[in-house]
């Protein structure tokens, strides 16, 4: 884990009021792995660092990919390259893709934002990668996707199939998902097996400050910062944990 | 020349005047970059005899400068941290005092029994904020009565320090204050979070599943401030001041105002380098003023 003073690279748009960061952490962009994530913290900025999964790793720059959600994500958004960012990282447990010859890859949204590294390390270790990307029109849909196979999936049939992303994929020895809680939870249903990226509110990010609980069915709570952001569908008890997050500082 | 930065609570002697407050440095076993030099002690993430498994998600929510949390004080209980953290604890160069907390003084008590002589524990810091399970879930530290029993509870299982981390949540924090010295207390931690609330528009309800959580971060300061300078004039033990604190600067205010020490929290989950600037800039400012040690900085605490 490091804590540097990364300063900002660039930015480009990816989709409509969707954004890819660039900036430049080489000790993070050489040991990032897919699903793991860095705490971001400017100043002036809110009080808490925010998360972000890492999008893309090359050379000396890292990637993180969002939206104006909040007061936060606007400031980040309006840096200019050259800006300097507190970013630590790389945080969490990725995804363990060393356990089969195909993978799909499914994301909504801004669930995006681990699948570029993801499909680069599957496509890496020789697998058949075909990823899925949905959103709800096709004007909100992510341009930028890699893999032998894509598909996309609108909810109003702008582009793809109609409907979610989730009912678009293919089955795959491996099936990594990442997006709104609610559609992890569809997941869920449909691989028991797969490996989801979730999404909660989250304090410190190394682990201490317990805020980031994930319920599991097993019971009890651990944390999205240290066991996760990665889980195995089944672990989580979907019905406990929130499917829907507000993001503006109360 | 580089001033003295040793402090005495009590009988607790500490290199540096800087602790991480409970509940921020989880066991003390997490906390990345940790530069130890700096740090005067830890007091533990808050644990019960048994294992805790804390409130459901959400749990925290970023307010204007601060934050509200409510973790439900998840633990491990005392059975693990005597097993998993407290033989990493004894080979360490700060002291750890246990953050410990009951639902009736006979809980506070029992825990104390178990953890007292356990290598690694160097004394303990009393959460007085709990329910009193067997007083209808009144706060014990909201009742200076109930304030005294825990303190007493825990004075008569050990001989190590006590330290009593009082509620901002009275009306005098004076009166509980001059309970919990009478009761036997080597040191006073004021404060510990706001109870506070945040609701959500879209939904029309509280942000926090809990309901309610601990306000802390910076916008908590200027109340802990004075909170911890009451406390101080109000009796003749240490008080270590927390609230707030993210700067050298914000330190030496607790100083100042009547505190021996200070405990650095919120800060951390930001930076988890705070503590070291913390403890570095305090001596800076000392140096810069010309004083030799902490004993040299003035405070303001004029006596009632």
């Amino acid at each position: 884990m490091f804590l540097l003073d990364a300063s900002v690279a660039g930015k480009r748009q990816v989709a409509r009021g969707m954004f890819v960061v660039s900036m430049r952490a080489p000790e993070i962009a050489v040991s990032v792995r897919a699903g793991q994530f860095v705490n971001l913290g400017w100043s002036p900025g809110p009080l808490l660092r925010r998360p972000f999964s890492v999008y893309r790793a090359e050379g000396d720059n890292i990637e993180v990919v969002l939206k104006a959600v909040g007061a936060g994500t606007q400031q980040l958004l309006d840096m200019q390259a050259g800006d300097h960012l507190s970013c630590l990282g790389p945080l969490g447990h990725g995804f363990d893709l060393d356990v089969g010859r195909s993978a799909v890859l499914i994301s909504g949204g801004l669930g995006v934002a681990p699948m570029a590294l993801a499909a680069k390390e599957a496509a890496a270790r020789g697998m058949q990668v075909t990823w899925v990307h949905g959103a709800r029109t096709a004007d909100e849909l992510c341009t930028e996707s890699r893999g032998d196979d894509v598909l996309w999936a609108t909810d109003d049939g702008s582009r793809g199939f109609a409907g979610t992303a989730v009912a678009a994929a293919p089955d795959a020895d491996v099936v990594l998902a990442c997006g709104p809680n609610r559609m992890l939870a569809a997941v869920a249903d449909r691989w028991p097996g797969a490996q989801v990226a979730v999404e909660t509110y989250m304090g410190c990010g190394t682990g201490v400050c317990l805020g980031c609980a994930v319920p599991l069915v097993g019971g009890g709570y651990d944390r999205a910062c240290k066991e996760g952001p990665v889980y195995r569908a089944a672990e989580i008890d979907w019905g406990a944990l929130p499917s829907h997050l507000h993001y503006a500082i109360a | 020349m580089k001033p003295d930065m040793s402090v005495g609570i009590g009988k607790l002697k500490l290199r540096s005047p800087v602790l991480a407050a409970s509940g921020t440095f989880g066991y003390g076993t997490e906390v990345p970059l940790l530069e130890r030099r700096a740090m005067g002690g830890m007091v533990s993430k808050g644990i019960f005899l048994r294992p805790r498994k804390g409130t459901a998600p959400p749990r925290i929510v970023e307010t204007p400068s601060g934050m509200l949390n409510a973790i439900g004080l998840q633990g491990p209980g005392a059975d693990a941290l005597i097993r998993e953290y407290a033989p990493q604890w004894a080979s360490w160069d700060f002291p750890v005092l246990v953050n410990i907390n009951g639902e009736s003084a006979s809980e506070y008590g029992e825990l104390t029994a178990r953890l007292d002589g356990v290598p690694g524990v160097a004394g303990f810091e009393i959460n007085i904020s709990c329910p009193n399970v067997e007083q209808g879930g009144l706060y014990f530290g909201n009742d200076p009565r109930a304030a005294a029993a825990v303190t007493d509870a825990v004075r008569k299982r050990t001989k190590l320090p006590v330290w009593v981390k009082l509620t901002p949540m009275v009306s005098d924090i004076g009166i509980i204050a001059r309970a919990v010295e009478s009761a036997g207390a080597d040191a006073l931690c004021a404060i510990n979070t706001f109870v506070g609330m945040s609701i959500d528009l879209q939904d029309y309800k509280p942000r926090l599943s809990f309901r309610t959580g601990g306000l802390s971060g910076p916008a908590i300061r200027p109340l802990a401030v004075h909170l911890a300078h009451q406390a101080a004039r109000a009796v003749d033990i240490p008080v270590v001041g927390i609230g707030g604190i993210t700067r050298a600067e914000d330190a030496l205010e607790f100083l100042v105002a009547g505190c021996s020490a200070v405990q650095v929290g919120t800060a951390t989950f930001v930076n988890p380098n705070a503590i070291a600037e913390v403890h570095d800039g305090i001596a800076a400012f000392l140096e810069a003023r010309g004083f030799g040690s902490l004993d040299d900085l003035p405070r303001y605490l004029p006596r009632d």
